[in-house]
């Protein structure tokens, strides 16, 4: 993302070399600081699955011992959720966002840099832990109590960076949000603004709403643990059930927080590669609305079976039901926007066609995990684990690779490689599904989450499973190959870089000039 | 500017409110609770019966203990079970033992099911009110008086009535429960 | 119907017969069980169904809609009557599966009238079962053979220790065709107990009791885990039910009465 930076420094005296990534305030260059970041997290994350993957390869213990492997499935989801799909979308909004809505950069691009700047100090601290004596954090990344009040002297530690991460994201938040109500190019009224600006306001809404939360019940753990509180011990009139409802309650939003992003992505993508606007903005724009406003009184449906009372088991289960008619709303839209057009299949449609039907995958095992007698014999099974390893690897994921190829011309003025885009498109379509596909088996046939080893009748669909694992984290070196090889071409990529692509960004040049927008366009 | 400014300030007060929230969620746990009489949460203040008579409905009543982190310490219902008539008071006991060689605090902590049961299951005096101070090999009984409102629902089965005993010699609150 | 959809259901038909293969849930041997199963079975189809639809006017648009082909794009892009059809159908349907699923949790949630209780506590690693009536009580850990097996760098084939993981010292013995009430706690911190074949799971919480029921139709030795982390062995926590017909289970009660765990003598 190199852009004539020498004019500037005559003008501006901007630093050059570390200086300048660590000073900048600029959108561009913090989205970009974003982007490679989630990328490398993507990859630490991605190993610890795959030490997760090698030691479910045989049943037995060949690799870990069972505290550690706890360690590996905590990190790897704290790791991959906070340090690889959500800073990732915050790259895509910092780089596009302004460029979306004819703006010359966020609201606030000192807070934006800190913004940014507190994650890799925030993740050094997490991963140490993982060399601590007492070892890192192992009670699964939902910390439920008691088991996570047990943990060594990780925790404090744990706490503090979660903290972090989210204060990362609640500033994020605030920034995307004032940038996108009071910066607008006139003309531009919020039923005019491009969809991904929309998923990513509403987005931001739940950031404000649902991070806080997490913050709150984060630190009772820290007092009930350090400072005498027993908000979750029975033994001081408190209740280990609480803390669910209340990490839930943030937890839920979370997971929509993963995917509303996605859902922008992927319908700015289909009518750029059918040459067709996309079917239903409206319907589009309330759908996402309504996805976020239930998303508030679902959350106990990751706690089905704590014993609650049946009518909160009852209220649960038909507001979870519900959330599946504004998603299904979506995939017909994208269908409706496909049908009759003019296709053709560029990497990042490819990505995008790939998402609509195996998201749909993961909301067809989600519908079967909310009618809460049949989650009974689901829940802690592998059968979530396939679940949502659908929604968020095929679905949030196969999003964040397919906006990178797509907006990639505009970022660096360069075309990728096309034949390779294809092929790294394949490779991690075919192993993403032998990796997770397999786990709706074993999670049925009576397979439970978070353990290190299983029982015999277990053991094919897990060396299937693992041979994906190993197969899909090698097709993303494919992608980080392409991607490099992509910063080496000359720059040949036309303003408008898709023959089908609409928005503002699409009126700069390739690359877009380091500053953007300084007079707002006129938007009719 | 100012638009910004405006927008700035309102998010960071919800922020800073959805934090308040989250911490009010614990009273609101609570009272939710008790409104709806969802949970298994009997009465945590003794229970004065005033208004309660006698009916010919009988419940049997069930006695479960438990003690937490394997402390050292037995304890057991005295009878497993009781048959009791609606609406008259009863009384029964615990037994505790101190099996560790230091003197030890312990609470109790109840817990009924069905919950959608407990609320009718009302505790006129119970051990679970306050701490206790046991001393090595020491055994104590520990009493509940108790009566089942008329407001339970016809055609309800069994109650189980459940207590666990905590040691809480290391992190004594000096003050009890009431 | 294009040949794609019937390709998939002759592929998906044959797979509810796979269930001795662990392709699928066991039907199971009690009412929760089976219910649970039905209900799993009912859902499925259902998005079987949604999924060909879909996908097939996916795979087809695909495939006549290309550019490639010639294919012109058309300008329409709202329509308030499709929306409005799309949204009221997945409603209706969504309607229709809550109300046999209504049915069933209320089924499920109802543990009146059982003849015997038993007491589950989950430990950090192991359970204990104390059967209220009946005066039986003791500790049920992974067996011996299983825990050296499972040790890393064992050098044991785990694919000759009999029912690896699945295996403990002291099974719990349950009568059949008797509804029995579960009462399920834990020492420590949360835990979970699940029988499969048997009913669904609930968590072991401490401090707090709830409860389940059983009514177990067939004998046989069911096998169940732990499903709810509790720690470094949260893996190593099995479950074995040995369900025999109630004559016998009275003389393994009987035989079982004097090997109490706790003393009573004060």
């Amino acid at each position: 993302m190199s852009v004539n930076i020498d004019h500037l420094k005559e003008e501006h005296h901007q630093p050059s070399g570390l200086m300048r990534w660590i000073t900048t305030t600029n959108h561009k260059d913090i989205g970009s600081l974003y982007l490679w970041f989630s990328l490398l997290m993507f990859f630490v994350g991605g190993l610890m699955a795959l030490v997760i993957r090698a030691e479910l390869f045989q049943p037995g213990l060949q690799f870990v011992v069972p505290g550690f492997f706890n360690q590996m499935t905590t990190m790897h989801a704290l790791i991959m959720i906070f340090g690889a799909v959500m800073p990732a979308f915050v790259g895509l909004a910092n780089w596009q966002l302004p460029m979306m809505i004819g703006a010359p950069d966020m609201a606030l691009p000192r807070l934006n840099n800190w913004s940014f700047w507190i994650l890799p100090f925030a993740f050094t601290m997490l991963l140490s832990t993982l060399f601590f004596e007492s070892g890192g954090p192992a009670a699964g990344w939902t910390l439920y109590p008691p088991l996570s009040l047990q943990g060594g002297n990780s925790m404090p530690f744990v706490i503090f960076s979660i903290h972090l991460l989210g204060a990362s994201s609640i500033l994020g938040a605030i920034n995307v949000i004032a940038t996108i109500l009071n910066m607008r190019a006139p003309g531009m009224t919020l039923m005019k603004m491009p969809i991904f600006v929309w998923t990513w306001l509403i987005t931001a809404f739940l950031l404000i709403a649902s991070m806080p939360v997490l913050a709150g019940a984060i630190t009772m753990l820290l007092t009930d643990r350090f400072f005498g509180t027993s908000f979750f011990t029975a033994a001081g009139g408190g209740d280990p059930v609480l803390f669910q409802h209340i990490f839930w309650f943030f937890g839920h939003p979370e997971v929509y927080i993963l995917i509303l992003p996605a859902f922008g992505i992927v319908s700015t993508i289909i009518p750029a590669f059918s040459r067709k606007k996309l079917f239903g903005y409206d319907s589009m724009v309330y759908a996402t609305a309504s996805i976020a406003l239930l998303s508030f009184i679902v959350w106990a449906h990751h706690m089905f079976t704590v014993g609650m009372p049946l009518a909160g088991e009852i209220f649960f289960m038909f507001t979870t039901m519900l959330i599946a008619v504004p998603t299904g709303v979506k995939v017909f839209n994208w269908v409706a926007t496909m049908w009759k057009g003019s296709m053709t299949f560029e990497t990042p449609m490819l990505f995008a066609l790939a998402f609509i039907i195996l998201f749909t995958i993961g909301g067809f095992s989600g519908l079967m995990l909310a009618i809460t007698p049949a989650d009974f014999q689901y829940h802690d099974t592998y059968f979530v684990v396939a679940h949502f390893h659908y929604v968020l690897v095929p679905g949030a994921v196969f999003a964040i690779i397919a906006a990178v190829y797509y907006w990639l011309p505009k970022w660096t003025g360069k075309m990728y490689n096309e034949t390779l885009g294809k092929i790294h498109f394949w490779m991690t379509t075919i192993f993403v599904n032998i990796t997770f596909f397999p786990m709706h088996f074993v999670g049925l046939a009576g397979m439970p989450r978070r353990i290190p080893d299983y029982a015999v009748q277990f053991t094919d669909f897990n060396m299937i499973a693992s041979v994906g694992a190993f197969g899909f984290g090698l097709s993303q070196l494919l992608f980080v190959y392409i991607l490099f090889l992509t910063l080496r071409q000359p720059v040949t990529a036309a303003d408008k870089s898709w023959e089908g692509a609409e928005g503002l960004e699409w009126t700069l040049p390739s690359p877009a000039p380091y500053h953007s927008f300084d007079t707002p366009p006129k938007v009719d | 500017m100012t638009g910004i400014k405006s927008t700035i300030t309102k998010l960071s007060l919800a922020v800073v409110a959805m934090y308040g929230f989250s911490y009010a969620l614990v009273p609101i746990y609570d009272t939710f609770c008790e409104i709806t009489g969802l949970n298994g949460k009997t009465n945590e203040i003794a229970y004065v019966a005033n208004d309660i008579k006698e009916d010919n409905r009988f419940v049997t009543v069930k006695f479960i203990s438990n003690v937490a982190n394997s402390a050292p310490l037995y304890f057991e219902p005295s009878v497993s079970e009781m048959t009791v008539q609606v609406g008259k008071p009863y009384n029964t006991h615990y037994v505790m033992k101190n099996n560790s060689s230091k003197q030890l605090h312990t609470t109790a902590s109840p817990s009924v099911t069905p919950g959608k049961h407990a609320e009718y299951f009302k505790k006129i005096e119970c051990f679970c009110f306050n701490q206790q101070t046991i001393n090595a090999g020491e055994v104590k009984d520990l009493g509940i008086q108790f009566i089942i409102d008329n407001e339970l629902p016809n055609d309800s089965g069994d109650i189980v009535l459940s207590y666990t005993m905590f040691d809480i010699s290391n992190n004594i609150k000096e003050t009890n429960k009431l | 119907m294009n040949r794609l959809s019937i390709l998939i259901i002759s592929m998906l038909a044959p797979l509810t017969t796979l269930a001795d293969w662990e392709v699928n849930m066991s039907r199971g041997v009690s009412p929760t069980a089976n219910a649970a199963y039905d209900l799993h079975m009912l859902i499925f189809y259902i998005t079987v169904v949604i999924g060909i639809v879909v996908f097939g006017v996916m795979f087809y648009s695909i495939y006549h809609h290309r550019k490639s082909k010639g294919a012109k794009p058309a300008s329409f892009h709202e329509s308030t009557t499709v929306e409005v059809i799309w949204t009221v159908i997945p409603f209706v349907i969504l309607v229709g599966m809550a109300i046999p699923a209504t049915k069933t949790l209320i089924m499920m949630e109802d543990t009146r009238n059982s003849e015997i209780t038993v007491k589950v506590t989950g430990y950090q690693w192991m359970w204990k079962y104390d059967y209220v009536e009946d005066d039986v009580s003791f500790f049920s850990k992974l067996a011996d053979s299983s825990n050296e097996a499972r040790q890393l760098g064992s050098k044991i084939d785990v694919n000759k220790v009999d029912n690896y993981l699945l295996n403990v010292d002291n099974e719990m013995v349950l009568p059949t065709n008797t509804k029995v009430r579960i009462l399920l706690t834990a020492s420590d911190v949360i835990h979970a107990w699940w029988v499969p074949e048997i009913t669904g799971k609930k968590d072991a919480i401490p401090g707090y009791i709830n409860e389940l029921w059983v009514d177990i139709k067939e004998p046989g030795v069911y096998r169940g885990q732990c499903t709810e982390l509790c720690g470094k062995d949260h893996g190593f926590m099995p479950i074995v039910v040995r369900a025999v017909p109630k004559q016998e289970y009275t003389k393994w009660v009987s035989l079982n009465q004097k090997n109490r765990v706790a003393d009573k003598s004060k």
